[in-house]
């Protein structure tokens, strides 16, 4: 399981390495490689939403005169597949364009998801302690012991593969991330005298939690969330790629790797691209919550 | 004394709970996910013939009465018989574990064996050529999709290359490419934080007196960093294991590697419940022993992390 | 297969203190023709759950119970019945069948075969108390007598024409009464013992199955010393064992395969045409399912050409309705289903189809070529102006809907022909309370049922004809593809397949080409 606090100290080699002097230039280019991996991210969002636009074709036309066609400029059905055509004949190039949206439609909801129970979770076991804290931090440790991608399975396995199913089962195995992270903070805060002193002013729980709490975290937040963005495309990926993802004949780039499995020493194309591309997505942004935790949010790094 | 045994009693307690929620959550999800019989028979079989094996194994009864049967026998370290195999589900279970251990143990030595030497290598000659090289490799590692690296692994060295066997278990050719998948997390995740454990080593005060004496810098870092480094590594170790059910998953089903991993899979997808639920007990287990005992280490390596 | 020679020879040296000295196995010369190999290596895709032939009718399990065991009646790869442990059999009376039982045979423990081996193997599979997995196999037993230890009489409820066929398939395989009662039913499954070709040695669960000949076999000693059964359930693993001379043979090759295996110097591809179909099972009684013009339409729809060109590369024949090739009664003479989109069009609108959506529930990989099949079929219905959608399920959700007969529109099913006869096949699912009972035509039934009990070849033929006809109209199925079951093999073994999938390394059907 990767967890952040796993992540964390090995993002200190970078900032590390060199001397103290340079820090205000290691906090420059940090903060420049932050802005690249954002701008990544909206370059994949761009390419998601004008998909019908950027693919030569319709990622679910088959041709099957013309599948399993390497790479070309033309085709057996007399069309350019510059990335090649899959076992159905379609054009891998505009197949791993579409296949965009099922990651980042999923990886985003399933943050939604995964944030706001974790978060609300997080706060509410370190604002309350006592029981709440307990249960909570207890359940935390039972998932934590329990081999994930085999309960994804399960219940994939009862509700049956679907958009919804797919976001909340990957929102929910990434909420520990959140609540432990927060709860922590929580404590921090709430340690501090004002905190108690709202209170003895007559602020309501929700308005301390909304006012003075939340503004306080929101940075650990957005770290998270970017980690775990990575951490859920990769998942969805992978439960596609077991054959539990989003039905045919949605593209999607973990499925398109697990059909061209059966055609990895003839036609490596149909794998390899939609592999690449997830590859490249994975690193990009999980490098880019590294980056911003450097830059926003240094004390998460001793977590 | 008595602090530190109030701390044991409280973390096995909890442990225990942790466990009964995963045994309840499996049991859930598993009778949920419907119903093992009419896989064991042919498609033409009667009604009257699939109750009949519905009560023979037990699945006619309320569902109360089985979780109460199922944590019962829990406690008494029975499983039940597999739907599947016809045998006692721990029996199954204990089976497929050698070939899971084989592929964790070899994945846990090679990410330790490349992974120090090349972390510590890349913080004495950091930003060298060779040490971002290394760091962008383990980089890759570190956020690649396990699967994907396997089926890279395949396509490069077994077919292309041609060098090492595609599938299935046998002698070291068969282990080299799933261990190096299921480990190359773990391996990326520890030479970079050796790396970082060498430069903080390399920038006390200690090591500068040492080099102004005239020692050389390999052995000073010999001599200091395996023990600063060691605390991230145990750690890192004790996730790969803790998790090395969930873990082999997906390596055994891209290798057909013939372990618990795959075994749970195709449990799962047979309905045979008490073999998922075997394995995933011990599978959580695991997590919890092993983590209790880097608690225990990390208060053994570093005095200032003991439960208060 | 050189790693597994390898290993076992490891741990044989282990066991015996004896480490050193391994002997490495030599290579052969790419491209061998002809070998001095003693042991056969067979690679499928998946591993065996039981030994007991009883309790299992999964094709990985039967093709290595049907060696281990030996039925009473044998089908060979020609598809007629030969002798197997009865030598002839005889219709006495219409209800009545007298087997001959071979005599001199031994179990592979040595003890002797007998008719009350026979009788109570049959005997055991609809017992209660053994809880097999076939005891529907032989319903139209009535009872069954030994009249010495070289005679048993069958007798049936009402004529049955096709009881030797039912007795060569699954849940006539005969098993010891004498060794099951002393190991037990948990024993037997752990050491099988029969009076097949070859002996169970071991098994390593998900790795692979060991076999040794039987010198002693009434057949005739196998070609090989020992059979493994290997599980590769990943194809291009499988394909690549093969093409790299680890293993003999490798099953359910995929068609798009078939010609890497069939271009490298050392291997070659052998197949036989299935017996059975591979079809799209409709649930008729929900709309607008229920209305043979928009089945008509669907079936006109699809062009099984192309498919059987294109993603079966020639691996197969376009169906002329619910018979297979090769099954007694298979009218030749009818053309293959037609494909005319324009006409299917014309049907929808007369049957007055307004774009409901029609599912195909398909699983991935459990039949060959299934979800890339739905695929290419939905697209094409798409095309005909149908609302049509995939949904991929896996093979427990299929086999629970199929129990529970929830299907919400078409699904693959692969039909076997166990018989060698429609009765076998159409019948046995489609008929009334079968497991794919979806539909009811009064005159269908009627002669389905009368084709049954009828010992008038003459009558059954005219039978089926009409059968064929009415489905063709109703399509209960829709015929999509009667394919080839390929197998990858090196050129040095020399192999028949069986049509129904049975997997013969008896002398009729193996041998190594010899130097």
């Amino acid at each position: 399981m990767k967890s952040v606090s796993l992540r964390s100290p090995a993002a200190e080699a970078g900032p590390a390495g060199a001397a103290p002097a340079a820090a205000g230039t290691v906090r420059r280019r940090t903060t420049r490689l932050a802005l690249t991996g954002a701008a990544f991210v909206l370059f994949l969002g761009a390419v998601a939403a004008a998909a019908p636009w950027l693919a030569p074709h319709d990622p679910t036309r088959q041709s099957l005169r013309a599948r399993l066609a390497a790479p070309t400029l033309e085709a057996a059905d007399g069309r350019t597949h510059v990335l090649g055509t899959d076992h159905l004949g379609r054009d891998v190039l505009s197949r791993v364009i579409y296949g965009s949206r099922v990651s980042l439609v999923v990886g985003l909801a399933a943050v939604v998801v995964g944030g706001l129970v974790g978060a609300s979770l997080g706060i509410l076991a370190g604002f309350r302690g006592g029981r709440s804290d307990t249960v909570i931090m207890t359940v935390a440790d039972a998932q934590l012991a329990f081999p994930f991608i085999l309960l994804a399975i399960g219940i994939i396995a009862v509700l049956g593969p679907s958009f919804p199913t797919l976001i909340v089962v990957i929102g929910l195995s990434g909420w520990v991330s959140y609540a432990r992270v927060l709860r922590a903070q929580v404590l921090v805060l709430r340690a501090r005298e004002f905190v108690d002193a709202i209170h003895a002013l007559g602020g309501s729980a929700a308005r301390v939690i909304l006012r003075h709490i939340l503004p306080n975290v929101l940075s650990s937040l957005v770290v998270i969330a970017t980690l775990e963005l990575a951490r859920a495309i990769v998942l969805e990926a992978t439960l596609s790629f077991l054959g539990l993802g989003v039905q045919p004949p949605t593209p999607s780039w973990g499925g398109m790797v697990h059909e061209g499995r059966e055609y990895l020493d003839t036609a490596w194309w149909i794998s390899t691209f939609p592999g690449i591309v997830l590859m490249l997505t994975s690193i990009v942004v999980s490098r880019t919550g590294d980056w911003l935790r450097d830059l926003l949010d240094p004390t998460l790094r001793g977590e | 004394m008595r602090g530190v045994l109030a701390f044991l009693g409280q973390r096995l307690l909890r442990a225990l709970i942790a466990l009964w929620l995963v045994s309840t959550v499996v049991f859930v999800v598993m009778r949920l996910s419907g119903d093992p019989v009419p896989l064991l028979l042919p498609p033409d079989a009667p009604r009257s013939e699939i109750f009949r094996v519905r009560a023979e194994l037990g699945l006619d009864r309320p569902l109360p009465v089985q979780y109460a049967t199922f944590l019962g026998n829990v406690a008494r370290g029975d499983f039940g018989r597999s739907i599947h195999f016809r045998e006692p589900a721990f029996r199954v279970v204990r089976g497929y574990l050698p070939a899971t251990l084989e592929l964790g143990l070899t994945a846990f030595v090679l990410a330790v064996l490349v992974a120090v030497p090349v972390g510590v290598f890349s913080a004495v000659r950091r930003n060298s050529l060779l040490d971002h090289g290394a760091m962008g490799v383990a980089l890759v590692g570190q956020s690649a999709p396990t699967f994907f690296i396997g089926i890279l692994l395949i396509l490069l060295i077994s077919l292309k290359a041609g060098l090492l066997p595609t599938y299935g278990r046998g002698d070291w050719r068969h282990l080299v490419l799933p261990a190096l998948t299921l480990g190359i997390f773990a391996m990326a995740s520890i030479a970079r934080l050796t790396r970082s454990a060498v430069l903080e080593v390399l920038r006390a005060d200690y090591v500068r007196t040492a080099r102004a004496k005239g020692l050389s810098e390999w052995f000073v870092v010999a001599k200091h960093t395996l023990k600063n480094a060691a605390l991230p590594i145990v750690t890192i170790t004790g996730l790969q294991f803790g998790t090395l059910l969930g873990g082999a998953v997906v390596t055994e089903t891209v290798f057909s590697w013939p372990g618990m991993g795959r075994l749970a899979i195709h449990s799962i997808y047979n309905r045979d419940y008490p073999v998922v639920q075997c394995a995933v007990f011990l599978s959580a287990v695991m997590f919890i022993v092993i983590n209790f005992a880097i608690d225990l280490l990390y208060g053994f390596l570093d005095p200032r992390a003991r439960p208060r | 297969m050189v790693q597994v020679t390898r290993r076992d020879l490891l741990k044989a040296a282990v066991a015996a203190g004896a480490a050193a000295a391994v002997p490495g196995t030599l290579p052969r010369p790419a491209g061998a023709q002809t070998t001095q190999k003693r042991e056969l290596v067979v690679a499928q895709g998946g591993d065996i759950s039981t030994f007991d032939p009883h309790i299992s009718t999964s094709s990985n399990d039967i093709r290595i119970s049907f060696n281990i065991f030996d039925n009473l009646v044998s089908r060979h790869p020609d598809g007629k019945l030969h002798p197997g442990l009865a030598t002839e059999w005889k219709l006495q009376s219409p209800t009545q069948w007298t087997f001959k039982i071979r005599q001199g045979v031994k179990w592979h423990n040595g003890d002797p075969f007998t008719a009350a081996d026979a009788k109570w193997s049959l005997e055991r599979t609809w017992d209660p108390a053994h809880k097999t997995r076939v005891s529907t196999v032989f319903t139209s037993i009535d009872r069954i007598e030994t009249l010495d230890a070289g005679t048993l009489i069958i007798h049936t409820k009402k004529p049955d024409p096709l009881l030797p066929a039912r007795l060569a398939f699954y849940g006539g395989q005969i098993v010891s009464r004498r060794y099951f009662e002393q190991v037990g039913a948990d024993g037997f499954r752990s050491k099988p013992m029969g009076t097949g070709p070859v002996r169970f040695v071991s098994w390593t669960k998900d790795d692979k199955v060991v076999l040794e000949a039987n010198p002693g076999y009434w057949g005739g000693r196998i070609d090989a010393d020992r059979v493994i059964f290997g599980a590769v359930p990943e194809m291009a693993p499988r394909i690549a064992a093969l093409l790299k001379g680890e293993v003999d043979v490798i099953t359910q090759l995929p068609p798009d395969h078939g010609e890497r295996v069939a271009g490298n110097p050392s291997t070659k591809v052998v197949g036989a045409l299935y017996a059975g179909l591979y079809v799209l099972a409709v649930n008729s009684k929900r709309p607008p399912l229920d209305n043979p013009l928009v089945k008509q339409a669907l079936s006109l729809a699809v062009d099984r050409n192309i498919i059987v060109k294109e993603l079966w590369r020639g691996r197969g024949i376009v169906p002329s309705g619910p018979i297979a090739k090769g099954d007694n009664h298979f009218d030749a003479s009818l053309p293959p289903l037609a494909y005319n989109p324009r006409e299917a069009r014309e049907r929808l609108k007369k049957g007055g189809y307004k774009g409901e959506e029609i599912v195909i529930e398909t699983t991935s990989g459990y039949t060959a070529n299934d979800k890339p099949m739905s695929e290419a079929i939905a697209a094409m219905w798409k095309d005909a102006g149908i609302n049509a959608k995939v949904e991929v399920v896996e093979y427990s959700v299929r086999a629970q809907k199929n129990r529970d007969k929830t299907f919400k529109g078409l699904w693959w099913s692969d039909p076997t022909s166990t018989l060698g006869d429609p009765d076998g096949m159409m019948w046995r699912l489609l008929g009334p309370g079968g497991p794919q009972d979806y539909w009811r035509h009064a005159r269908w039934d009627e002669l389905g049922d009368a084709a049954r009990f009828s010992t008038d070849e003459k009558f059954r033929a005219q039978a089926y004809r009409e059968m064929t006809k009415i489905s063709n109209e109703h399509f209960p199925w829709i015929p999509i593809i009667q394919p080839y079951e390929d197998y990858g093999l090196q050129k040095y073994v020399e192999w028949t397949p069986n049509p129904n999938q049975q997997f013969e390394v008896r002398r009729f059907a193996f041998k190594f080409r010899r130097a």
